[in-house]
């Protein structure tokens, strides 16, 4: 802004009487503008407060955050990240290996609110490229997280569904080993044709158990990171994975340097095997991970972002539905007793996903995504975003929320 | 907060719980180990699967010493995952009822499976006419497979598996019914104890936290079982057939079987399972 904050012209200028009117005219008009909008963003953000407890602001940096060391109470917590780098980055607090909350493809320029329920301890936080340093978050105890740990609810119901889910961790990552090892063998065989075929049905077995995958922050960045997450892009060393293998096959058309890639794909995912297995998944989380996943597909990889080289998308979201359907068919009989309307909501909101895909599928896969058109891609979005919204009824009417 | 019927539910179950149970396994530790029982099965029904196209195959060729020679085997992974394999009352009668489970014996149009097979292997010495059994008895086993991986397993049915296993034997190992044309109960016995113990095992970094000493006393009886049941092993890593097990030894098995049965039954109550 031109003026001074008590609304007089600099002083070297001689503007005329008039122009003086108007420009203290529209000067006043900004100041009432201004006072305006500080009310209304206020008035919003005492709303969002109401709603999601205390608020931080975290500002991304091209090679850092602000402020990287943060402390906040525990219970309901928003961050707005502002991102003022110049890419689209992440940002996510871990507890140990583990993802607790996290947002992606965060826009440069703008900012996203992260809203997370925290109980007491002490996180890590992943902030923008992968090379930057990690921030710290410490959480407090209050008396209302005294009093919640004290009240948490019976969990023998839970045993079975997380058993099974356990075990479907199990065989899923079974047959993710088996199916990378197929890639490893066409890409060591030098048979391009081949290791192309064997990308999709890889892709497939991973994304069944992403939900649970992306939980372990690092082991899957090393497994599932596109190349914007690395800082000279395809062409960074660090660069490596499923997309690795994707630039490779799908654009540069060649098996030419991908032999250590895929063993390091190999040695990644055996090691994810074993830490899905070792790690204990909180009853609550089974349907925070499914969201999570469905609402990545509604805002982040509708737009291709994810399998841009091989076009593959649509493959990923139907095994993202299949890991989604599971765990929905294992909490089916809780959700049955005792909250048939919510159940009834993921019913609709699943099939019609599926109904979405399966127009798209094909007599050996789905259609490549950059044949599929922008109404269509909006469709998926949507589609995902209500199953998302569907099964965010679970922890309520499971007696799981705010624990 | 806003309690759904559900929650109001598991509320009063802890209020039962605590009442009733001294030990506090935290419900959610026994994720783990529900869930590695669950592998073991579905490894276990694999085996039972793989094996029993081998058995079927060889009497449908007529193929009698080899058929025979698979039947006992072929059980073993059966008899270990019987808690679970019970819980589907219909297959559990088509696979493995004995003959005096029907009415009209041996000539029942529906005495169907393993020991309908074994009267004819090694009371009629044939495989003649066995095609449509064999045919039964692989589709049985394989809509086993499929229905155990559907299933979620009840942690309170996998926990009193170790019990019900022990009771099997008290109740018809011991008494050499179970595999009365064939004589080869002791690999059932076996298979039945391996998939008790692999129970207890399991359970046992729970169990150890409430009582180390119940632990160590079910440990020293399936020890002393497994002892005396070594007695019998032969140089191709079978069994004797049971009628060579000694008065003195079916004696001894009793004492440890039973108790294991006894102190078993109580592995529900000590990981609040009750």
């Amino acid at each position: 802004m031109n003026s001074t904050a008590n609304g007089l012209p600099p002083k070297k200028a001689k503007p005329s009487r008039a122009l003086q009117f108007a420009v203290a005219g529209s000067v006043i008009l900004m100041i009432a503008a201004g006072a305006m909008f500080y009310f209304a963003s206020q008035a919003a953000q005492k709303k969002r407060i109401a709603n999601s407890g205390n608020e931080t602001v975290v500002t991304i940096n091209a090679k850092n955050c602000e402020p990287n060391a943060i402390t906040v109470p525990a219970g309901k917590n928003a961050f707005r990240i502002v991102n003022a780098s110049d890419r689209a980055v992440e940002w996510e607090i871990l507890d140990g290996v583990l993802v607790v909350e996290e947002r992606e493809n965060i826009v440069p320029g703008l900012s996203q609110i992260i809203n997370a329920n925290l109980q007491p301890g002490d996180y890590a936080i992943t902030c923008g490229l992968l090379s930057n340093p990690r921030g710290t978050l410490h959480v407090t105890p209050t008396a209302e997280s005294d009093a919640a740990a004290k009240a948490r609810p019976s969990m023998v119901a839970f045993i079975g569904p997380l058993s099974e889910y356990r075990v479907y961790l199990s065989t899923q990552s079974s047959a993710l080993i088996r199916a990378t090892n197929d890639l490893q063998q066409a890409i060591d065989s030098g048979d391009l044709a081949q290791a192309q075929k064997a990308y999709a049905p890889a892709r497939a077995a991973y994304q069944r158990i992403a939900p649970a995958a992306q939980r372990l922050s690092e082991l899957d960045n090393a497994i599932n990171a596109r190349a914007d997450y690395y800082e000279k892009r395809e062409q960074d060393a660090a660069f490596g994975g499923f997309h690795r293998i994707e630039f490779g096959l799908f654009s540069q058309k060649s098996v030419d340097g991908l032999t250590p890639v895929v063993q390091k794909l190999q040695t990644d995912i055996a090691s994810l095997k074993q830490q899905l297995l070792a790690q204990s998944i909180a009853p609550e989380q089974l349907a925070s991970m499914v969201v999570r996943n469905m609402r990545s597909i509604a805002e982040v990889r509708n737009n291709g972002e994810e399998e841009r080289y091989s076009h593959l998308d649509v493959n990923g979201f139907a095994a993202n539905l299949e890991g989604t359907r599971k765990v929905i068919e294992l909490l089916r009989p809780l959700l049955a007793k005792s909250s048939g309307d919510v159940l009834k909501k993921i019913d609709t909101a699943s099939t019609a996903l599926d109904d979405q895909l399966l127009m798209l599928k094909t007599a050996d896969g789905f259609k490549p995504y950059d044949q599929v058109s922008t109404e269509q891609r909006k469709q998926i979005a949507d589609k995902a975003k209500a199953l998302a919204d569907a099964l965010d009824g679970i922890d309520p009417a499971l007696g799981l929320s705010g624990l | 907060m806003k309690k759904s019927p559900l929650a109001l539910l598991l509320t009063f179950g802890v209020l039962q719980t605590s009442m009733s149970a001294f030990a506090a396994t935290a419900p959610l530790d026994l994720v783990t180990p529900v869930s590695d029982y669950k592998i073991y099965v579905t490894e276990n029904v694999d085996t039972l699967a793989a094996d029993t196209q081998k058995f079927t195959d060889a009497i449908k060729k007529g193929d009698l010493a080899t058929a025979k020679k698979l039947f006992p085997t072929t059980r073993l992974s059966y008899e270990s995952i019987e808690p679970i394999a019970e819980l589907f009352s219909d297959l559990d009668a088509s696979i493995d009822s004995r003959e005096d489970d029907h009415e009209n014996g041996v000539k029942a149009e529906d005495f169907t499976g393993f020991h309908r097979l074994e009267y004819a292997l090694f009371s009629q010495n044939t495989t003649k006419d066995q095609g449509v059994f064999a045919d039964k008895l692989l589709a049985d086993v394989k809509e086993l497979q499929s229905r155990i991986a559907g299933i979620t397993f009840p942690p309170e049915k996998v926990v009193g598996g170790a019990a019900a296993l022990m009771e099997e034997v008290a109740a018809t190992k011991l008494s050499g019914e179970e595999d009365r044309y064939s004589h080869t109960d002791l690999y059932d016995f076996q298979g039945n104890v391996d998939g008790s113990k692999k129970i207890v095992d399991l359970f046992k970094p729970q169990l150890e936290q409430s009582d180390k000493a119940f632990v160590a006393k079910v440990e020293k009886n399936f020890a002393t079982v497994d002892k005396i049941l070594a007695k019998y092993k032969t140089k191709d890593g079978g069994y004797e057939t049971y009628d060579k097990v000694k008065e003195q030894d079916r004696k001894a098995l009793a004492g440890p079987v039973n108790t294991l049965a006894e102190d078993l039954s109580q592995m529900r109550g000590k990981l609040g399972l009750n």
